[in-house]
């Protein structure tokens, strides 16, 4: 497991006031996080604003030292053995950089291979393993120059689990894909935690991405973890009110009047939706048992009666709206 | 030491192949110096070389080809790791620089394979080129061979230092861009690759103590000249391993107290 306790990071920076001037600025980017990230689990950084997720990943992979605080991996110390932590963790990037365009696919993950010290015979077979993972294996002796940026980003994550590592790092892993190639990097993501038991930390800006992948979110704003869960979790505690949605096979002036007599008697609000037959009523109480009582009692004809979650990004927008307001 | 090797050596391939990606890149290489070299050589045909026989006894009407040639050959090994180290900055720029600093390879491994690149890379068609212009110009100077073959190895290893000292500035800052157009031009002008080192006035002559070309050079220029045994050249010989220790250890301190300064500053991605 990954246990960043207290975590701290701070920039002194010089910020030019003209030619020959500068000032010190101190950027304070990261303000006392703490989070877990288990073998076999993907959890999200989400960002609002400057949220210092970038800085947070760097400080977990050991590229960036942190101000204060404590990192653990498997319970050692970051500082205390970095070349070993480097050992168990890497880190994928979205977008076409991190990888050298004149090698070929094969050349890219052998000089990787090399980086991490891995014994000849064992890493010819895990470039063969990971090349027909990521599906480039007829592509495999061509420069990546030449390939799509799909393939690119396939490539990105075999040269991210050249090292076998326990636990890695995400940074927008789908940036600028197409929907088809996103999704099925999406797919790998999901397969790389349940089927080998990858640590994962996702952080993106697609919402739904996170939504579909990670099993806990973590959501900063300037450098601090404002709320913290999984999406359900995270609605449930942004939103106050609840939607009960109900949908009739049939819809008359008689049953609208008892809808709207029962959302007066709940104490709800009815938002009519375009399709007559559907009627969603916003209550702090979720609705689900008045709602069957009253169907029951006056035999409407029902079609479905569900609750209606909501979804990651309106936590999202409204968390946003929150701390921006 | 098995993990070091395997680093050196597959950071000299990725650089040899991401430089040479067609014959023709190779054979360019030889253009810019051949050019340079018969610049030279023709600025100083028309003059007399009576004054200057007097402070630099073996250079003439006949020597001057050789004079320059050693030159150029010593310059071409410095100069192409002042290129490649110019060009490895930009590992900053495609965002490999991090990943390798995310891996547990020796940053010294990195830098001394980049620098065996760079040297398998430039230096052959020069060494090719000197030869021809030798069987040529039937010019087969008087000279020691034992002591030639250490000075030329003396040359290879000073050259490599310099180069990864150079690696280790360039991945250093960002800023050292400006180091490319301090070593480029003066080491040519005040290492003496053309002009004797001899002719300066003593300011010059102190810059030109700045860069271990200056050294090599002289160096080799005795060997070949004079015929000086190892005796002759020992002090210069040792005057050159305590260069080469200096940069060393240089080199090594530069690479531990950038990657500690890059990680506080985490200046490492920006470019």
């Amino acid at each position: 497991m990954i246990e960043a306790r207290n975590l701290k990071k701070t920039y002194h920076t010089k910020v030019k006031k003209g030619l020959f001037k500068r000032e010190k600025d101190i950027v304070e980017a990261v303000k006392g996080i703490h989070l877990k990230l288990e073998k076999g689990q993907i959890i999200g950084l989400l960002g609002i604003n400057g949220a210092g997720k970038t800085t947070t990943i760097k400080m977990l992979s050991t590229l960036i030292k942190a101000t204060s605080g404590e990192i653990l991996v498997d319970g050692v110390e970051i500082n205390e053995n970095p070349l070993k932590i480097k050992q168990k963790v890497n880190m994928i990037a979205g977008g076409e950089r991190m990888i050298y365009w004149r090698l070929t696919g094969r050349e890219n993950l052998w000089y990787y291979g090399q980086l991490y010290g891995i014994p000849d015979k064992v890493l010819k077979t895990r470039i063969d393993r990971l090349l027909t993972l990521v599906g480039l294996n007829e592509k495999q002796n061509v420069p990546v120059e030449r390939y799509s940026k799909g393939m690119k980003q396939r490539l990105q994550i075999a040269r991210g689990l050249i090292n076998d590592p326990d636990y890695l790092f995400m940074d927008e892993p789908t940036l600028g894909l197409d929907a088809p190639i996103a999704r099925e990097i999406r797919t790998y993501i999901k397969k790389l935690a349940i089927e080998e038991q990858k640590g994962i930390l996702l952080t993106s800006h697609y919402i739904n991405e996170v939504e579909a992948l990670c099993d806990y979110i973590y959501i900063l704003d300037h450098g601090e973890v404002i709320l913290e869960g999984t999406a359900k979790t995270l609605s449930e505690s942004t939103f106050e009110t609840k939607i009960t949605v109900l949908e009739l096979a049939e819809m008359n002036s008689e049953i609208e009047a008892s809808m709207q007599r029962f959302a007066v008697e709940e104490n709800a609000i009815i938002h009519r939706s375009p399709d007559a037959y559907l009627i969603r009523f916003e209550s702090k109480n979720e609705l689900t048992e008045a709602l069957v009582k009253r169907i029951h009692s006056e035999n409407l004809p029902l079609s479905k009666l569900y609750v209606e979650a909501p979804k990651l990004e309106d936590t999202i927008i409204e968390i946003s709206r929150r701390v921006n307001s | 030491m098995k993990h070091f090797i395997k680093v050196v050596r597959a950071e000299a391939h990725k650089q040899f192949r991401n430089k040479i990606h067609n014959v023709w890149v190779v054979f360019s290489m030889l253009i810019w110096p051949i050019l340079a070299f018969a610049a030279a050589y023709f600025q100083f045909k028309p003059f007399s070389f009576e004054a200057i026989t007097e402070k630099v006894s073996y250079l003439n009407d006949e020597s001057i080809i050789t004079y320059i040639m050693i030159g150029y050959f010593a310059m071409v090994f410095f100069r192409s790791f002042v290129q490649s180290a110019w060009e490895f900055s930009s590992e900053r720029i495609y965002g490999t620089l991090e990943l390798i600093y995310l891996s547990p390879a020796s940053r010294i491994a990195i830098i001394l394979g980049n620098a065996i690149a760079s040297l398998a890379i430039n230096v052959w068609m020069f060494a090719l080129f000197m030869t021809g212009i030798y069987i040529l110009f039937n010019q087969v100077p008087l000279m020691n061979g034992a002591v030639l073959t250490l000075a030329l190895a003396m040359m290879v290893l000073m050259s490599i230092l310099w180069g990864m000292l150079l690696n280790a500035l360039f991945l250093f800052t960002r800023d050292s861009g400006m180091l490319f157009t301090v070593l480029e031009e003066p080491m040519e002008l005040f290492a003496g690759v053309k002009i004797p080192v001899q002719l300066f006035p003593l300011w010059a002559k102190g810059i030109g103590l700045a860069f271990p070309l200056t050294y090599v050079i002289k160096l080799l220029r005795e060997v070949v000249f004079l015929g000086h045994n190892l005796a002759e050249v020992s002090a210069l010989f040792y005057t050159c391993i305590f260069i080469c220790t200096i940069m060393f250890v240089a080199t090594v301190f530069i690479l531990k107290w950038g990657e500690r300064h890059n990680a506080i500053t985490g200046d490492m991605a920006l470019f």
